[in-house]
């Protein structure tokens, strides 16, 4: 792995930096569900259904964004979580991925 | 291929041309399983990063879960290829069993759509025997899912 050379940290913008990972830490986690030309239409919004329990007309709006938006918010929590559903997705095939909201 | 709902359980019909395409397809994707090859195009599609912006929380994610999903996705497929009729058949699904064979459909789909480097855009060519097969997998996951949704 490459090694970073880190620039010297003032202690004034070293509280900062703090500060700003305290803020990041309380920002709730996100799992994305990515647009892929091979997951069929029917097959995701059964997928969202079985794994969050979502009514039809929900996961079918979800797989829409995901279609037409190319992405869609499936999921929100702490990040353990998030990395359980995205790794339930995985088990489906379907190409999710993990990040702090934004 | 033909699909009932009766009761709770979906019901297939299987002549006898899909079946040994199908025990075909499962077979071969058991030894793309048996070894993944993490360099494999189809490999990295079947096991996605779990984060896209931080290579690091992707190596400690692959990590905690990636043993699990290969035992979990190699169980299904052993599953799937045992319940197979040798020849025409039926097989009987109920929703447990119907979810696994739509996941195992799903990888075969996977994989050869990654192969056959599918995008949104590509035009697939129909004669080619791989696409017939992938346009076949793809109405057969379309039908279950119908039934399943109702």
């Amino acid at each position: 792995m490459a090694t970073q050379t880190m620039p010297a940290v003032l202690p004034q913008q070293e509280a900062s930096q703090q500060g700003d990972e305290l803020a990041e830490a309380d920002r709730p986690w996100v799992t994305i569900v990515w647009n892929d030309p091979v997951n069929l239409m029917s097959y995701v919004t059964h997928v969202l259904m079985k794994v969050f329990g979502y009514p039809k007309d929900k996961a079918t709006k979800l797989m829409l964004d995901v279609h037409h938006k190319g992405k869609a918010v499936v999921s929100s929590g702490p990040r353990e979580r998030m990395e359980g559903d995205t790794a339930t997705l995985h088990g489906y095939g379907l190409w999710a991925t993990i990040q702090h909201d934004s | 291929m033909n699909v009932r709902r009766k009761a709770d359980l979906l019901r297939v019909e299987l002549a006898e041309a899909e079946s040994s395409l199908l025990a075909g397809l499962l077979d071969d994707f058991s030894v793309l399983l048996a070894e993944p090859d993490h360099a494999d195009p189809v490999v990295q599609r079947l096991y996605p990063d779990g984060y896209s912006d931080d290579e690091a929380a992707s190596a400690e994610y692959r990590e905690l879960v990636l043993a699990d999903l290969h035992a979990s996705r190699t169980g299904r497929l052993q599953q799937c290829r045992a319940e197979l009729p040798p020849g025409a058949g039926r097989i009987s699904l109920d929703a447990e069993a119907a979810d696994r064979w739509l996941r195992v459909l799903n990888d075969l789909r996977l994989a050869l759509g990654t192969r056959l480097g599918v995008t949104e855009t590509v035009e697939l060519n129909p004669a080619e025997p791989a696409v017939a097969i992938y346009h076949w997998l793809s109405a057969v996951q379309d039908l279950l899912v119908a039934e399943l949704m109702g």
